[in-house]
């Protein structure tokens, strides 16, 4: 009789997944407990950091269905990695945003090329750590700050690199405040933090409603291999702006883009299992990561002083660090580090311009590494 | 694969995209530079399209 409670109990136990726990388990549990415990009592990017932190505790306890095939975590991962998810977040980001800025002042949409010279610094240290050439690309293009684009590219050169890849996009677009300021400050002087931009011009609803068309017109021509998310980026935006659709453009804006947020989250976390995840390689990229968005911050401050030297009306070197392409994060930085200096220097309208025309650097790096690395 | 899997591979990628990305993007300026004489076309009256709005 005990025997057999025994035999039962044991073969209860085998039906569990206590058997194939580990300590890797433990710590990606605690990871995923700290995600939450930032989005909480932080405030650091809660929409995203609340789906991830969650999938990653439940994809480290042994025997959860949810991330296995036919698994509801899995089903999300299917949609990030067959790129559906990725040019939805797009839609609905174009629906929410208004390209004023860029479209009144485009000499500053140099700067949204000039600040991703961190992507190419991390490919290249990424390649000299022994990563391929297709993983190394993949991993630079963290330094573009644009997490759907990381993960767009991530899918296309090195899927495998996807969990790494989207925590370091994400964590540290959260960071920005943290991360951007010291590189800011040191590299400009007090008195061109204190520069005062002229107020841009009015643009017309016919600019406005023209603009997702002509991009999306240009993307397509150039850069077919990351047109599906300028395509769904523009088709947001159209809605938005010709001001008859009022409820589509809602519905991108927020329903829509609410239940891809809940799918590309739980996708992400899914992936964070501890044996594909606690390895050297990781912590490789988290460091990449950090030095694709310092040398960014830096290349844009810099590539805003050296228009200085050829510009009559001055710009203020600080918008050069929006050119990084996470919107409206690295605008606002930009503007709280100018607000530092004088309380009457309000930037974000002006950073907003570099900021989006980072998305379109981003995607345009992107399209090219793609074509060259022979990525379709 | 155009570009070779190695570390020159790897500069050689950088500089191209770097410099082909400031090209492209001067471009996008260059065209929305333009993009006031789509002005003289005419004038949208928003006030219309709001009423109208489905």
């Amino acid at each position: 009789m005990l025997d057999q409670f025994v035999f039962f109990l044991r073969a209860l136990k085998d039906q569990t997944g206590l058997e194939h726990f580990w300590w890797g388990n433990l710590v990606m549990i605690a990871i995923g407990a700290t995600m939450i415990y930032l989005a909480v009592s932080k405030r650091y990017e809660p929409l995203l950091l609340v789906g991830i932190g969650f999938a990653c505790i439940i994809s480290n306890v042994p025997g959860s269905d949810l991330i296995l095939p036919g698994g509801l975590f899995n089903y999300a991962y299917q949609g990030v990695a067959l790129l559906i998810i990725p040019p939805l977040i797009f839609f609905g980001v174009g629906a929410m945003t208004d390209f004023g800025p860029m479209i009144a002042n485009p000499k500053l949409v140099i700067l949204g090329a000039a600040a991703h010279l961190g992507i190419f610094v991390a490919l290249i240290g990424a390649k000299a750590l022994g990563f391929t050439i297709n993983e190394a690309g993949a991993i630079g293009i963290i330094g573009g700050a644009d997490g759907p684009m990381a993960i767009f590219v991530t899918m296309k050169l090195a899927p495998h690199l996807l969990p790494q890849i989207s925590v370091a996009a994400y964590s540290y677009m959260a960071l920005m405040p943290l991360i951007q300021p010291p590189v800011m400050k040191l590299l400009t002087s007090r008195q061109e933090r204190l520069i005062v931009m002229k107020q841009n011009r009015q643009v017309s609803r016919l600019e406005r409603i023209a603009f997702p068309i002509v991009i999306g017109v240009l993307v397509n021509l150039f850069f077919p291999p990351v047109a599906p998310l300028i395509t769904m980026l523009m088709l947001g935006n159209l809605f938005k702006e010709v001001l008859v659709v009022d409820r589509l453009a809602k519905t991108a804006a927020n329903g829509l883009m609410n239940v891809i947020i809940i799918i590309l989250t739980v996708a992400i976390g899914s992936t964070m299992a501890a044996d594909t995840f606690l390895t050297v390689k990781t912590v490789e990229i988290v460091v990449l990561g950090l030095v694709a968005f310092l040398f960014g911050t830096g290349s844009g401050v810099l590539g805003a002083k050296l228009m200085n030297l050829f510009l009559k009306d001055k710009i203020n070197p600080l918008l050069g660090s929006a050119g990084i392409a996470s919107v409206p994060i690295a605008a606002r930085v930009a503007h709280l580090v100018a607000l530092q200096e004088n309380k009457e220097n309000y930037l974000i309208y002006h950073a907003m311009g570099p900021n989006l025309a980072g998305v379109f650097g981003t995607a345009i790096s992107g399209g090219i590494m793609l074509a060259l690395l022979g990525v379709k | 694969m155009i570009i070779p899997d190695s570390l020159n591979g790897a500069f050689a990628l950088s500089f191209i995209d770097f410099f082909l990305s400031i090209v492209m993007i001067s471009g996008i300026g260059f065209i929305l530079a333009l993009f006031p004489l789509l002005n003289k076309l005419g004038k949208i009256d928003e006030e219309k399209l709001r009423q109208g709005h489905h």
